[in-house]
């Protein structure tokens, strides 16, 4: 009796000690994001000097880093945004869509070829981009994929070798059955794709799409490399111009811009987490 | 609504390269030795040179041991699984290379294969929908197959809220709204309870009544062959042991595989000399005689069969418990199973395991309770029921 309220009262302490240390982890996690929060409402000399005090009567800025930063320079903010909406959502979707129809062939078909193009793309995840960046900036140049509506082919490149990854492992799960079952009931391969495998990839699609989304849409280095910077900037691209001409910059408008850039993408996952975890084949065999 | 014709049907499943060097290479290796299957150039032979003519509306049971061959034979029907050779006709057209969804068939799957992301109607609808049905005759046919399947209430709800049994009926729904000219049923029972399979059983019969098609049913249990089938193909191994009616089956099993398989309890077999005296073949077991009936031994006449040593089959339902009649064997009990209403008696006679049915009701009062380890008792039975499979080949001596 007495030992089992011993053990009870050592796990109730060692479940206080990992709440207390997960609790540090979390608030240093989350400490950049706030400070960028509060600092987007500072005034630019505040920001260095009281990075972490919530902004008060002196320091307060209102909107105007948030106007400054949609308003300076001669590009228009707006185009920034447009131009990242544009390669994210065209990105996003190639690589749903074809690395989805690629990883359910080479998941089902079970040939040398599709071994060796699955290898392919696992090692294609280990190659860093910074081993390939300058030979693709020639070539994206010579390709005409400068373009917001060219880039995402270099986007799909990049983000296969996760995407197919994820879908071949997906699957692979789900019993063969129920394919077989669309092709005795009527469908071509095209169809059981679109009507039976895709409405059971939805899951991954999410967290597919998702993962994709949060890299394209903060990426800086491929369209800085890519893009001709004078006719397109994304917006990661266009924070970098706040900085003034001899090394000044307003930190206080480059926080109100990058907390505008984040906003989109949080949004986006909130909306769309519900659906990552939930089992999707669940009901159709067995079980 | 369609004859199914098999001819020299044959599949070889290729040996897949890389595997030898895995390392589960030897247990499959080992694995595949037991199965028996023969290997032949290029893989193994999983279905060996089998035949059938499957007449119109005809109920056929596929029936065997794991791994004899089956499924691989009911997919290759459904186009699910690449013939290898021989000739596959579907109301007489050549469908070998025909995709399956052009061949009008439909199928059941054991693991149910229904669309996890529609209803259930959306589930039954969708082979009509492909067909470009318009929507009031699927929605017609739908409700129609729900009714006969009483699935009406589920028809709204998503395939994970069904339990197993509903889950089968909504496959098999799926499967008979689009009147396919053949229906295939892969283990459909398999996944279910044993209650619960008796009465999907009772519905299957129900059901073949009410739809014309042509059933073709694979299941590895005796029992669901026998009450199904208006023939049974057995096999083993991939090659077709006998086709017939449970009836024939039963009564004229072609060799010992089948007259071991095909009963519940197992037939039992003695080792014993089969002689010919005065043009009479008789069947010596240990000390007792047994004489074959007349159109037993027309058979065996005709078969022209030497005296030899054989090995004698009887149903233990054919074993009478008695100490005295002409033509005794004895036995020791080894286990004495209470069922209610009978008992098996498990006997070791003659090195052998023999199982007899007693009837609780035939027996003296004292034993109702069952039987003691290592009592002596003795048993009869008659020559009428006997069955004589070759030593050699193991076939039925009598064919
Ligand atoms: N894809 C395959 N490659 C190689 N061998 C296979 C393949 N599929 C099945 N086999 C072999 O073919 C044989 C027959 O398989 P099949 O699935 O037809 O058996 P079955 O009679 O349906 O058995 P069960 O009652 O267990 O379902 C088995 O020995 C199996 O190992
Ligand atoms: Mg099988």
């Amino acid at each position: 009796m007495a030992s089992k309220q011993e053990t009870l009262t050592s796990e109730k302490r060692n479940k206080t000690i990992a709440s207390v240390i997960l609790t540090i982890i979390c608030i240093i996690w989350v400490l950049p994001i706030v400070s960028v929060v509060i600092n987007s409402f500072k005034k630019n000399t505040f920001v260095k000097t009281e990075t972490f005090a919530l902004p008060n009567a002196q320091s307060a800025a209102g909107w105007s880093n948030f106007i400054k930063g949609m308003t300076f320079g001669n590009y228009p903010f707006m185009a920034a945004v447009a131009n990242s909406v544009i390669i994210t959502v065209l990105s996003t979707f190639l690589i749903l869509f074809f690395c989805s129809m690629a990883a359910w062939y080479i998941a089902r078909v079970n040939s040398k070829f599709c071994k060796i193009l699955y290898y392919l793309c696992i090692f294609s995840m280990v190659v860093p981009f910074q081993m390939v960046m300058f030979t693709l900036s020639k070539t994206a140049d010579t390709l005409q994929l400068n373009t917001p509506f060219t880039i995402p082919i270099v986007y799909l490149g990049f983000g296969a070798g996760l995407a197919i990854f994820m879908f071949v492992g997906f699957v692979k799960s789900i019993p063969i059955e129920i394919e077989e079952a669309a092709s005795i009931d009527g469908c071509g391969p095209i169809r059981t794709f679109f009507r039976v495998v895709l409405p059971m990839l939805k899951p991954t699609l999410i967290s597919v799409g998702i993962l994709e989304v949060m890299w394209v849409w903060n990426d800086y280095l491929l369209p800085y490399l890519v893009l001709d910077i004078n006719k397109y900037r994304t917006i990661p691209i266009h924070i970098q111009y706040l900085k003034g001409s001899y090394g000044t910059v307003d930190l206080g408008a480059t926080m109100a811009l990058i907390l505008l850039s984040i906003i989109p993408v949080i949004v986006f996952y909130l909306a769309l987490q519900k659906y990552i975890i939930k089992g999707v084949a669940a009901g159709a065999v067995k079980g | 609504m369609a004859t199914v014709s098999l001819k020299h049907i044959e599949k070889i499943y290729p040996n897949i390269e890389g595997e030898k060097k895995h390392h589960f290479g030897k247990k499959k290796q080992e694995e595949k030795k037991k199965s028996n299957l023969k290997q032949v150039e290029g893989g193994v032979l999983a279905v060996e040179d089998f035949n059938l003519e499957i007449a119109d509306r005809e109920f056929v049971v596929l029936v065997g041991p794991s791994g004899c061959g089956k499924s691989t034979t009911l997919r290759m029907i459904a186009g699910l699984e690449e013939i290898t050779s021989g000739e596959l006709r579907i109301d007489g057209k050549l469908v070998n290379d025909v995709a399956p969804k052009d061949r009008d068939i439909a199928m059941v799957f054991q693991s149910y294969a229904l669309y996890p992301h529609m209803t259930v109607r959306e589930n039954m609808a969708f082979p009509l929908k492909l067909r470009k049905m318009p929507q009031d005759q699927i929605d017609k046919k739908v409700d129609e197959a729900a009714e006969i399947l009483g699935i009406t209430q589920y028809l709204d709800r998503k395939p994970k809220a069904l339990s197993g049994g509903q889950r089968q009926r909504v496959a098999i729904g799926r499967a008979i709204v689009r009147e396919p000219k053949v229906l295939l049923m892969d283990e459909p029972l398999s996944n279910l309870d044993a209650k619960l399979r008796n009465q999907m059983r009772a519905e299957i019969i129900k059901l073949r009544q009410r739809i014309d098609t042509t059933f073709i049913y694979v299941t590895h249990d005796q029992t669901e062959a026998m009450t199904l089938g208006d023939r049974i193909v057995i096999m083993r191994d991939g090659v077709v042991q006998q086709v017939g009616t449970p009836q024939e089956v039963f009564d004229h099993p072609a060799n010992l595989f089948v007259a071991g398989f095909i009963g519940v309890p197992q037939m039992n077999f003695f080792d014993a000399k089969l002689v010919k005296e005065n043009g009479v073949y008789k069947a010596i077991v240990g000390d007792a005689t047994f004489v074959p009936n007349e159109a037993k031994q027309k058979r065996l006449t005709a078969q022209n069969v030497e005296p030899q040593d054989v090995t004698l089959g009887i149903r233990p339902e054919h074993v009478t418990l008695t100490d005295d009649a002409p033509q005794l064997v004895t036995g020791t009990v080894d286990v004495s199973e209470m069922m209610g209403s009978s008992i098996h008696l498990h006997l070791n006679t003659l090195g052998k395991d023999v199982i007899v049915i007693v009837q609780t009701q035939d027996l003296k009062e004292e034993k109702r309770g069952g039987f003691e380890l290592g009592e002596k008792v003795s048993f009869t039975f008659d020559g009428d029921v006997i069955h004589l499979f070759s030593k050699k080949d193991e076939k039925n001596l009598e064919f």
